[in-house]
């Protein structure tokens, strides 16, 4: 095909050649040796119309179709559109990538690292290059507006004609190029942050590193009791004292479900009460929370709802699921929002039923109470400012101390290992309470630090207090740039497990089960459940 | 065949045989078809009606009894949604982003209120001698059809479980009727007497307008059910009896409300009787059913399969030396609801807010609340 024409006598068809599509290998070849700058001289006032120089549109296409090859690669893969994007510092990731892959490797994580940066690295330059051609369409749409002296106008009326066609065809052709180049960009998007949000979060300096054999004992509160008779488990407490029926609820529901009878639905709700007024006490703000919730919340707390072996149901026909954990519906309450830092730090205790698919969960660990898929729990909730979050993580996991101390318990307190965190922790601690009759040590509660891992999901920001001497000039305030809260979350009171200690720890030689005093008011003073007589 | 034959007569008797086996065989799954198609059609035959039910629609419910009147303000009211928003009580807003329009957060004292309402509720029901209990909240579908509702209707007011045959229930009804499913109870056993706390998730597919504001229709809501398993004589009896416990336990609310005898074209197929109990909402400027008390008779325990067996009397000892077994008869099963918490709250909040923007808690409950007389506005 004939490059070079001069335009007195060019057809359209040649300048047709614009419009090849950017990744056809006769561009390239046609791209390769030309000019850098866009002359648009021609529609100087003052300058004779001349010739565009082709080779110079055929340059503006140029730099696209180099950017545009790696842009061919990705669009190959088949990108799922994101349904939200985490606020992902890239650069952040990209300038700390050795302390980021050692996190990964730490904990085990599947995220791949090389992948991210490789795809930010393209990102970048595709960036560079729209931008470019964005301020070239510009370019080439003001020159369009510009105004052309009477006399030259009369003059050049054939050659502005084909001059404004051409030109029409130039500013047509950088805005296909444009629009390919931003499809791809934001294909090249979507893909980079699919695979940074799989980046874990960061892990506080002390954790241990390994698995489970690894983790590291904090605390221990009191000591296991020594029995003078034999012990039974809480299955067989519950059959003996009729406080629960895992029979009929494995007709109606299945297994792993459960109907309480007698005390134990007022040892549940004396449970429930009580921890929600010792934590109120300690400045959290109660809540009830719906228990289906959309899906995309599950996620940015950091759960997969459609992962294999998920922990969470979902509704059918609807992007809703049944929470896990009151954790997702209060971290979803200032989604998207900006808090004032003085409102800070937000305290939420709050109450709600839990439903676990527990998919993937067997062995000895699933006996009556200790895996169910329906319980309730009262779980605390902290948003705070970012330099606070591990000040609040000593203080949750101290009200938890308290809690279980005060009913008796004998618990130890773990420093969770890496290969145990979960992507939202930076740093967790585990309770696990002394359990009889199962004769192990079962975990009742957990206190995580999220930092910013559930924030810049859930778009959880704040602005921090401006200072006087921010006001500029001009009398506007300057304000501060937004920071991401760090949220934390902790179990006050799981009420199966929390059964399970209650019955076994507390079961006496006749038969009957002691009532921890501090719940007794609540259970209207009863004192201790007895066997009924038959 | 097992005789003796000639072998040309055994071998007509083999073809016989066979052709009355194949026409067996068709005539067998024949008659299973038929049956099946019977059964369908025969399930949506709905129950027999009480003869003091009134014929008709909504118009010709039949008032009971009314207690209380409506109070008179003498300052201008504001509903519960109102109430709400300045006593920080719910939020709607953040519900409707993180979980659709219909659901809510409950905040500060309506926490605390909740949990009063719910066990002074078991309590005083406990007291008339209920089992309590906490059930399951998501179930088999072929329970909740067993009970009489339609999960896979259009319409459909049941949540249903991705990859599942399971649902979420609407009511403690399920999975306390399903408590006894298939299996012969003793008469010394009955009456069974529960009442049972528990979430209840509905669609609310197909109800709009005006009815849905606030705490008036949503999507998951606590409550406390009360469900009876009976002979079938003493159905009628216990029916009063379950209507009697709600009159007395809204009372003690100071509730002004009224009972109505609900009409043949309101009852729902698996009630024989229904009674519902209206209370007055000021805020909402009408009466709000909080409550219905329905006799199933033996509709839901015949697809449920809860049969007794009467007592046997010494008479029915045969001369062999074994007792002759009465046949067993099918329970009959009545429910009622004893409280279910977002109307009560609405209720509460409306009747009783102050002109100074307060709020005050029922005598009752205030021991359930550790001893709160009132939700105060707070200080801003």
């Amino acid at each position: 095909m004939a490059l070079q024409c001069r335009l007195s006598g060019a057809t359209f068809q040649s300048l047709k050649l614009a419009t090849i599509p950017i990744s056809s290998s006769s561009s390239r070849f046609i791209f390769r040796t030309l000019p850098k700058t866009l002359n648009l001289a021609l529609f100087s006032r003052h300058s004779a119309p001349k010739a565009p120089p082709f080779s110079v549109l055929i340059r503006t296409l140029s730099a696209p179709a180099v950017a545009a090859a790696p842009a061919a690669e990705t669009s190959d893969i088949k990108v799922v559109k994101p349904q939200w994007n985490a606020a992902i510092d890239f650069k952040w990731i990209r300038d700390n990538k050795e302390a980021v892959a050692v996190n990964i490797k730490n904990r085990n994580s599947n995220a791949n690292l090389e992948l991210v940066l490789q795809l930010y690295d393209k990102m970048l330059n595709l960036q560079k290059e729209v931008e470019r051609l964005r301020g070239e369409r510009n370019n080439v749409a003001n020159k369009m507006k510009g105004k052309l002296e009477p006399a030259e106008r009369q003059k050049l009326i054939e050659e502005v004609f084909y001059f404004y066609g051409w030109f029409c065809e130039l500013g047509k052709n950088l805005k296909e190029a444009l629009t390919t180049l931003e499809e791809d960009l934001v294909k090249l998007r979507d893909e980079l942050q699919i695979e940074a949000q799989c980046i874990p979060n960061l892990t506080h300096p002390d954790v241990p590193i390994g698995w489970e054999d690894s983790s590291k004992l904090r605390n221990m509160v009191g000591s296991p009791r020594k029995f003078d008779f034999p012990v039974k488990d809480h299955l067989q407490l519950g059959k003996e004292l009729d406080l629960f029926d895992f029979d009929a609820a494995a007709e109606v529901s299945g297994s792993k479900f459960y109907y309480l009878k007698n005390e134990a639905v007022m040892l549940e709700m004396a449970l429930v009460n009580w921890t929600l007024t010792e934590v109120m006490k300690r400045g959290f703000t109660p809540l009830t929370t719906p228990e289906i919730v959309r899906s995309s919340v599950v996620e940015k707390c950091g759960f997969q709802p459609r992962g294999e072996n998920t922990q969470v149901y979902s509704i059918e026909d609807s992007d809703q699921c049944l929470i896990g954990t009151a954790e997702i519906p209060v971290g979803g309450i200032h989604m998207d929002s900006i808090v004032a830092e003085s409102a800070l730090p937000l305290k939420y205790v709050a109450f709600s039923h839990c439903f676990r698919t527990e998919a993937g969960a067997a062995g000895t660990a699933t006996r009556g109470l200790y895996r169910v898929h329906q319980f309730s729990k009262v779980e605390m909730f902290i948003l705070c400012r970012q330099e606070e979050s591990d000040m609040y993580h000593e203080e949750l996991i101290k009200i938890e101390e308290d809690l279980f101390s005060s009913l008796g318990l004998h618990f130890k307190i773990l420093d969770m290992a890496t290969g145990d965190l979960g992507a939202p922790a930076y740093r967790k601690f585990d309770v696990e309470a002394w359990m009889p009759g199962l004769e192990r040590y079962g975990e009742i509660s957990s206190a995580s630090n999220c930092t910013d891992y559930q924030s810049r999901r859930l778009g959880i920001r704040y602005r921090p207090s401006e200072s006087p001497s921010t006001t500029s000039k001009k009398g506007k305030t300057n304000v501060a740039a937004t920071k991401f809260v760090h949220t934390l979350n902790a179990t006050a009171c799981a009420v199966p497990r929390m059964l399970v200690c209650l019955l076994e720890n507390f079961q006496q030689e006749d038969g009957s089960v002691s009532i921890p005093h501090p719940l007794r008011p609540f259970m209207g003073g009863v004192e201790a459940i007895y066997p009924k007589s038959r | 065949m097992k005789g003796k034959l000639e072998p040309s007569e055994r071998q007509k008797l083999i073809e016989e045989g066979k052709n009355l086996k194949e026409a067996l065989t068709t005539l067998e799954e024949d008659l299973v078809k038929l049956r099946d198609e019977l059964q369908i059609e025969a399930q949506c035959i709905p129950n027999l009606t009480h003869p003091d039910v009134p014929i008709g629609w909504e118009d010709s419910s039949k008032l009971r009894n009314m207690v209380g009147s409506p109070r008179k303000f003498d300052f201008p009211i504001k509903d519960h949604l109102q109430i709400g928003k300045e006593l920080d009580l719910f939020d709607f807003d953040a519900a409707a982003e993180v979980s659709g329009s219909k659901f809510y957060y409950l905040k500060n004292e309506a926490v605390m209120l909740e949990m009063a309402l719910v066990n002074w509720t078991l309590t005083e029901v406990m007291k008339r001698g209920f089992t309590p209990l906490t059930t399951p909240e998501i179930v088999r579908s072929s329970v909740v059809e067993k009970c009489g509702f339609q999960p896979r209707g259009e319409n459909t007011q049941v949540y249903s479980i991705e990859d599942s045959d399971q649902c979420l229930i609407g009511t403690a009804e399920i999975p306390v009727g399903g408590i006894h499913m298939d299996s012969i109870v003793a008469e010394s056993a009955l009456p069974l007497k529960y009442v049972a706390f528990s979430h209840c998730f509905r669609t609310e597919a197909g109800a709009a307008g005006t009815a849905t504001r606030g705490l008036y229709r949503v999507h998951q809501f606590s409550k406390v059910e009360m469900f009876i398993l009976c002979r079938q004589e003493e159905s009628d009896m216990y029916h009063e009896k379950l209507i009697k416990i709600e009159e007395d336990l809204f009372s003690s609310l100071g509730l002004h409300f009224k009972i109505l005898d609900m009409a043949t074209g309101d009852l729902g197929s698996p009630a024989y009787r229904k009674f519902d109990v209206e209370a007055w909402m000021p805020g909402l400027e009408r009466y709000g059913e909080i409550s219905s008390a329905s006799n199933c008779t033996d509709y839901q325990s015949r697809r449920l399969g809860i049969r007794y067996r009467p007592s046997e009397s010494p008479s029915t000892t045969s001369k062999k030396g074994k007792t002759n077994l009465a046949a067993t008869k099918f329970v009959h099963t009545l429910n009622a609801t004893a409280c279910a918490i977002p109307r009560m709250l609405v209720c509460l909040l409306e009747n009783f807010q102050q002109e100074d923007g307060s709020v005050i808690i029922p005598h009752p409950l205030r021991p359930f609340m550790g001893g709160v007389e009132a939700i105060y506005p707070k200080s801003r």
